[in-house]
């Protein structure tokens, strides 16, 4: 009984992981950056969420969209201004340009909020709805409900605006789309912004149940990482199954390990999927 | 002969500088770290700028020298000098084990999956308390000074085994970068299919370079251990303050050039000591904000590196010497 509550956990959690690295995926398969300073947004959510929470009086899951306004808003100056600049570079500077963001970020949070962990209460946080034998906790409910309708948007964001189609079509061939008079460029920004709005939004619906503090990000470094590379660093529709997939390997890893260990599986997983299919297991690269 | 001069000079400076700095004080602590640090991203050149793949897992290796010299010392009495070289071998292994999987991965994906690899050391030690000692960390037990048994009272032989050090490990960059296994690493960097077509086994060769970055780096590590006197898992494989750092410091210098490392080393170190000295108690997170910042504005204005910046200098100067 307890496998398959640790498998009901899993797929909750889950569902959240999969909205907070939809935008990795995103920012890689348009413009093929890989952004190290991705979970330093979803930090930037949780706070926008806890201090609307604590001086609006907002529950923390309805600041969400607050969240996601502030990090789009954020993400389309990075890209715009920094990101920009080393679409054509070597990867050397991609990767160290956001690795140098990263380090931006946390520690101007660290400089600006102390480095005190923060929490909230809400009226649901320790309730829980038995089905059966099984029991489904409220917050994780609420937070996969949530990431839910904010995944169902996107995509339908993607699949019938003029915009999705463009940001589809700068994917695929951004010279074809730059002579189709698509402006790449926006679309850049767009799909940077869009990204990290995503992980901000993420943020906000587990703070619940995760305390914010400068740091959080690197928490979910490796795990988002994990959850592109198991559905195919490019692929959205991957990100969720890989996000399923490591809601459920964590919740079950914890069943069999010292917690201690928890990560360690996530990360061996991680190896083995880069070692033997890079492309993804879901298959479609890019 | 005539290139020997210049870094002659330049070695014959740094020997003097710890002579000038006060024995006890904070300043000659700063420049050891500073060559320590320009040994590691040294070493992390090797692979990272001739073989062009940008590990971010380096810090497994250093832990893992740090670790062994420390462990040896603590249960059997070995010299540190001994156990450098234990901590070297296990550190070319776990390189030669991190590197088969990962080695046909390129550009992100070598990164990510290195950095998994850093991470995944740092748990394990954190969690093998019966030999690391877990998250409390280790303490270097105090011996009676002498050179053999690597105790000194001071930290000024501590700064010349660190430059002694750097000179070492930039000589054999320098080596195998003018050397047959630097022409094959820049071959594969510039296409890897045509190297292979021409006859050079790409594969053993990255598997070299991987290996002896990975043993320099983990002999590093009991230097490291040896000034440092304690240190924890969540130190010595840290993947911020460690991997990403020395490589940060290659980068920022200029990625791939013997001169990159040091430069960047002697640029980041102090800087951000002062900046420790002159914030912490204040505002922490303002040196590390500062850190990163430079570290984007170098990456946009220089992305070859300070190494540039040199370069520059030393054009425009020929030019005004043409001209007079």
């Amino acid at each position: 009984m307890s496998f398959i509550q640790a498998i009901l956990d899993g797929l909750l959690i889950g569902g959240v992981y999969a909205v907070i690295s939809i935008g990795l995926t995103l920012a890689y398969g348009v413009m093929g950056i890989v952004n190290f300073a991705q979970a330093e947004f979803l930090m930037i959510g949780m706070f926008v969420s806890w201090f609307a929470w604590a001086y609006l009086g907002l529950d923390p899951v309805l600041a969400a969209p607050l969240s996601f306004a502030v990090a789009f808003a954020l993400g389309w100056l990075v890209q715009g201004h920094l990101i920009s600049h080393v679409l054509k570079a070597p990867s050397v500077a991609q990767i160290f340009l956001t690795v140098g963001l990263l380090i931006v970020l946390e520690n101007g949070a660290l400089l600006a909020f102390g480095s005190q962990f923060r929490s909230v209460t809400t009226s649901y946080q320790t309730m829980s709805l038995s089905l059966g034998s099984l029991f489904v906790s409220v917050p994780y409910l609420i937070a996969f409900a949530m990431s839910l309708a904010c995944g169902l948007a996107l995509w339908w964001f993607m699949r019938t605006s003029w915009f999705g189609r463009a940001m589809r079509a700068t994917a695929q061939n951004p010279m074809a789309a730059q002579l189709m008079g698509i402006d790449t460029a926006l679309m850049y920004k767009m799909a940077f912004a869009l990204g990290v709005g995503l992980t901000a939004f993420g943020g906000a619906v587990i703070l619940p149940y995760v305390t914010v503090f400068p740091g959080v990000g690197g928490q979910f470094v490796v795990l988002m990482f994990t959850v592109v590379v198991l559905g195919g660093l490019g692929s959205v529709a991957g990100a969720v199954v890989g996000g399923l997939a490591v809601g459920v390997i964590q919740a079950l890893s914890a069943l069999f390990f010292p917690i201690q260990l928890q990560n360690l599986i996530l990360f061996l997983v991680f190896i083995l999927v880069l070692a033997v299919r890079p492309q993804g297991l879901v298959g479609a690269s890019r | 002969m005539k290139r020997w001069i210049p870094i002659a000079v330049i070695v014959l400076a740094a020997a003097a500088v710890p002579l000038l700095l006060n024995p006890t004080g904070y300043w000659i602590r700063v420049f050891t770290f500073t060559l320590l640090f320009a040994a590691m991203a040294q070493a992390w050149n090797l692979i990272g700028g001739l073989a062009n793949q940008l590990s971010l897992g380096h810090a497994a290796f250093f832990g893992i020298g740090a670790y062994t010299s420390t462990i040896l010392l603590l249960k059997f009495g070995i010299s540190p000098w001994l156990g450098m070289f234990a901590g070297g071998a296990l550190g070319g292994v776990a390189a030669l084990i991190i590197a088969i999987p990962t080695m046909r991965l390129q550009g992100h994906y070598f990164a990510l999956a290195t950095l998994a690899f850093g991470e995944v050391a740092r748990v394990i030690a954190n969690v093998w308390t019966s030999l690391t000692g877990g998250p409390v960390g280790l303490s270097v037990p105090f011996v009676p000074p002498g050179f053999a048994a690597y105790s000194f009272k001071q930290l000024l032989p501590h700064a010349y085994i660190a430059l002694i050090a750097l000179i070492i490990v930039t000589a054999i960059f320098e080596v195998i970068r003018r050397g047959a296994m630097g022409y094959r690493l820049r071959a594969i960097r510039e296409n890897a299919a045509a190297a292979e077509v021409i006859g050079i086994d790409t594969t053993k060769v990255k598997l070299q370079t991987a290996v002896i970055s990975g043993v320099l780096i983990a002999m590093l590590g009991t230097l490291y251990a040896q000034v440092a006197v304690f240190f924890d898992p969540d130190t010595v494989f840290n993947a911020m303050s460690i991997s990403i750092r020395v490589a940060l410091i290659a980068i920022i210098g200029g990625v791939g050039t013997a001169i990159g490392p040091i430069l960047g080393a002697l640029f980041i170190v102090p800087v951000e000591e002062l900046m420790n000295d002159l914030f912490s108690a204040g505002a922490a997170g303002l040196s590390q904000l500062i850190f990163g910042v430079i570290l984007i504005v170098v990456i946009l204005w220089r992305p070859r590196g300070l190494v540039t910046v040199i370069e520059a200098l030393r054009t425009w100067l020929r030019g005004k010497g043409a001209q007079s």
